[in-house]
């Protein structure tokens, strides 16, 4: 039987029953849209959140002394690289690198005359373009200089718990390589708000050489951070990095933390996707078996005019298929302006939900990502489910033997 | 020459618990051009021994014969299959396929027949034509009065070239001017395509244009019309 008469009988089937058409169609164009929104948030959230750990606290390649356990931030001299800035000249090299500089990190303890609070100290390279999105957070006062005087830059947010403003004098306490304290008083520059509040509350940035003098470690330091043009280039610098007795770390092992919840998260997500498709399933399965009782006594008018079960069974399906086709093609449409928008826009979440745990960083905003592979992914799985749970009533439908059906005449 | 032949056929019923014989050893055979009206009250069998013979249902005990086949051996799709090329139904209640159109009802047992589109046309043309029903071949059973509905319905039962036109009460529903035409639009088919028509019924002016009678009673044939009962 020509396909095109069953396109036909499903359509003005559907048609005919405009009210319950619509109903169903608006299930599964919320369902899809629903579901590729929530792929968009994910999505977007993770790489945002991976893109902008990379940028501002680990970069994609670091280098480090092998014993070296960052959860310590021990300066023993065993722990640091000797000659940093060698390491970094050779990794600049490289055609992968986009940029290389050292870092020292060291814990410590930040001052004024009224109250104190444990910080993470970091020396950096002020010259260096590592930390031009460091640059960028910047929201008041300067970036530090080069030229050796005692200053400091300070997340906005520790400032404002502390009552500190830029020009305000702080002392900065630090435990050298022997065990022993060191003080110094420095000046505060500038104030840093990169959004990531786990960044901005408890970290200090002094210049390098100031840190490093300190802590007493000459001028060895914590880890060579190492920024590529491309992430995709990580295992091709990572190999051409082997140094004899420096441990190489790609962002993958960088960000353990961060890729273990993705990947954990992920089975969460699947859960959801899994019960939005199984409550449109359920309704899509409720608008076609009451289209089959509906027409009980149009199977037996077909029945009786030869029509067979399989081909009943298709008629049913392809109604199914014309439901799925056009609710799919609106949630698709639909959830892509929607993840495009937020995207663009962002989701402002507020400083309470924002975070910067390790590896991992959410901004006060959180923006979608549009991946039409996604889209279509969840496209045809609806379409598939829709199939899957049509069998049903279509099954039901072609079973149904001809005298019985015509009985409903 | 037989076209139909009903062998000592039973069909037995079961609702929950209770057992109703509505056919009791029926025989019964059907020539190729008959006109024959199926007669009898309420509940005497008719519409079961025209489903046996439309293979629309099997018998509980008997044979059943279409055109040489014993179709109380086939399988559900074999007598799909067989209602499809040889057997043409008419329903007391018109039984058009609501969505679509009056060409497209009489189109449908065509295109189940795999049938070239040229030959559809001409075909469903020419039906609809016999019918009277030319220029209201775009309007959907609901836009057409149960005549003309049932008019369609006779076009419809006529259009693969059944060898038999089983027909269960077909002027139930109409006016005495409807369920005239339509009985003579039947007669005419009749006559100009020698397909057999069974029609079920128990209005007198109906009988009245059949050319053999069959008598049943309470499951029984009481006569045949043959003169065999």
């Amino acid at each position: 039987m020509a396909f095109k008469t069953f396109w036909i009988m499903g359509y003005r089937d559907l048609v005919r029953n405009r009210r319950r058409t619509i109903l169903t169609l608006v299930a599964i164009t919320l369902g899809l849209t629903l579901s590729i929104f929530m792929s968009g948030l994910i999505g977007g959230v993770m790489e945002s959140s991976l893109r902008d750990s990379i940028r501002l606290t680990t970069g994609h390649i670091q280098l480090r002394a092998e014993s070296y356990e960052e959860i310590k931030v021990s300066l023993l001299r065993r722990d640091l690289l000797d000659e940093p800035d060698a390491l970094a000249v050779q990794a600049e090299m490289l055609p992968e690198v986009q940029v290389a500089s050292p870092i020292l990190w060291a814990s410590g303890v930040l001052g004024t005359i009224r109250e104190s609070t444990a910080i993470r100290i970091n020396g950096i390279d002020p010259a260096s373009s590592l930390h031009d999105p460091l640059r960028e957070s910047l929201a008041a006062g300067e970036f530090l200089t080069n030229d050796g005087r005692r200053e400091i830059m300070i997340g906005q947010l520790l400032a404002r718990e502390m009552d500190l403003e830029v020009g305000d004098r702080v002392f900065l306490a630090v435990g050298n390589p022997d065990g022993a304290p060191e003080e110094g008083v420095f000046t505060i520059v500038g104030l840093v708000n990169s959004g990531f509040p786990g960044l901005d509350n408890t970290n200090v940035f002094l210049n390098l050489s100031q840190a490093q003098n300190i802590t007493h470690v000459g001028n060895r330091a914590s880890t060579v951070r190492i920024l590529l043009h491309q992430l995709d280039d990580t295992a091709a610098a990572t190999s051409a990095l082997e140094i004899p007795g420096v441990a190489v770390l790609g962002w993958q092992e960088l960000h353990e933390v961060l890729l273990t919840a993705l990947e954990t998260g992920q089975i969460f997500y699947d859960f959801l996707y899994a019960i939005i498709f199984l409550v449109v399933a359920v309704i899509i399965a409720n608008t076609l078996l009451m289209s089959v009782f509906e027409r009980t006594r149009e199977m037996g008018i077909l029945a009786a005019l030869g029509m067979k079960g399989r081909q009943i069974m298709t008629m049913f399906l392809l109604e199914a298929a014309i439901l799925g086709l056009i609710g799919s093609v609106f949630g698709a449409i639909l959830g892509s302006i929607l993840v495009y928008y937020f995207s663009i826009t962002g989701i402002y979440i507020g400083e309470g939900s924002a975070s910067a745990v390790e590896g991992m960083a959410i901004g006060t905003s959180m923006f979608t990502a549009l991946n039409p592979a996604d889209i279509l992914s969840l496209s045809l799985w609806m379409m598939i489910v829709i199939l899957l749970v049509s069998l049903y009533p279509a099954w039901y439908a072609a079973r149904m033997e001809p005298v019985e059906a015509l009985h409903a005449l | 020459m037989s076209i139909i032949k009903v062998e000592n056929a039973t069909k037995i019923y079961h609702i929950g618990e209770s057992e109703t014989r509505a056919l009791n050893g029926v025989s019964l055979q059907v020539d190729a051009g008959e006109f024959t009206a199926l007669v009898g009250p309420s509940g005497s069998g008719k519409t079961t021994l025209l489903q046996l013979m439309g293979c629309l249902d099997k018998p509980t005990s008997g044979m059943v014969m279409v055109n040489g086949n014993n179709v109380s051996q086939f399988n559900a799709n074999q007598r799909a299959e067989i209602r499809q090329e040889k057997i043409g139904f008419i329903f007391q209640f018109f039984a058009l396929v609501p969505v679509l159109s009056a060409y497209e009802n009489v189109e449908l047992p065509l295109l189940l027949n795999n049938l070239s589109l040229s030959y559809r046309k001409e075909r469903v043309a020419y039906l609809l034509e016999s019918v009277g029903l030319t220029n209201r071949m775009n309007h959907r059973p609901d836009q057409m009065s149960g005549g003309e509905q049932q008019r369609v319905a006779i076009a419809r039962a006529l259009a693969s070239e059944p060898i038999v036109v089983l027909a269960d009460e077909p002027t139930a529903n109409l006016d005495t001017a409807n369920g005239q035409q339509a009985m003579d639009i039947m007669q005419k088919l009749n006559q100009e395509t020698g397909t057999a028509f069974v029609f079920a019924t128990h209005d007198p002016r109906v009988m009245a244009y059949a050319n053999r009678l069959i008598k049943m009673r309470d499951g029984r044939i009481l006569d045949n019309g043959n003169g065999a009962g």
